[in-house]
């Protein structure tokens, strides 16, 4: 079974984007695939050389760089939002693929998920 | 076409009561299918939806009291209700073992439900036909 969970909402404005992330690790921890997929104001999230200390949180890039290690498959990010948000192959943290977000990528899943 | 004539179903839930109707919709939605001869593998309580697992919640008397509607419907089926230990302990839910285990002057989780880690959802969508979310939307 292969899941992609899908996270839609900006790093630092609110919880659930960590959250869904958590649930990412946690599939790729009992050996269940799992991929992300960042869209919409989601994709600030893949921002490279982010600081939060400003706002007292740390930055999210650590978290993200660890999923591999955690055994996710792919970090996907829609190609149209990293447009909007002025994010290109240069300002992206590395391994990061370009997908267009549409029904023939989440077909390529058993399960899709948000964290909220 | 999928044999959908009995399902096993993991409801997720992730919106908070009172501030979201995901606990209300969850709870329609359960009634429904189990009167239509499905099963509830479990229910799991995400982020913000810990809170409908709070024994402290005081709604006034002429509102419907969330966390008791959905205790009674668990103990009657039988069915487990698990609130993610994570988002449990940072929204301030709490057993008496994690009292305990941080020191904390009280603990507030309602009967039955009980704190997990995530791999009982994990563990939920493998049991399950289908596993459905429960968000605040918005």
């Amino acid at each position: 079974m292969s899941t992609l969970i899908m996270i839609d909402q900006p790093p630092y404005g609110t919880w659930n984007g960590r959250e869904a992330l958590d649930m990412a690790f946690s599939l790729a921890a009992f050996d269940q695939s799992a991929s992300l997929l960042f869209t919409g104001a989601g994709v600030i999230w893949l921002k490279r050389a982010q600081d939060a200390a400003g706002i007292a949180q740390k930055s999210v890039e650590k978290n993200l760089s660890a999923a591999p290690i955690f055994g996710i498959e792919a970090i996907l990010a829609d190609r149209s939002a990293c447009q909007r948000y002025g994010l290109d192959e240069a300002s992206l943290i590395t391994g990061v693929t370009l997908v267009d977000a549409n029904g023939a990528l989440l077909d390529q899943y058993n399960h899709t998920a948000f964290a909220g | 076409m999928a044999d959908t004539s009995s399902e096993t179903f993991t409801l997720v839930i992730t919106g908070a009561p009172y501030s979201s109707q995901a606990p209300q919709t969850a709870l329609g939605f359960a009634r429904a299918a189990t009167d239509a001869g499905h099963r509830i593998a479990r229910i799991f309580l995400y982020g913000d939806g810990v809170h409908l697992a709070s024994a402290l919640s005081a709604p006034p008397s002429d509102e419907t009291h969330w966390p008791k509607e959905w205790a009674g419907f668990l103990e009657h089926h039988g069915i487990p209700g698990i609130a993610c230990i994570a988002s449990a302990l940072r929204r301030g839910l709490v057993n008496e073992t994690e009292q305990k285990r941080y020191a904390l002057p009280g603990s507030n989780l309602l009967h039955p439900f009980e704190i997990a880690g995530l791999g009982e959802w994990v563990e939920g969508r493998m049991m399950s036909t289908r596993t459905l979310y429960f968000h605040a939307g918005g």
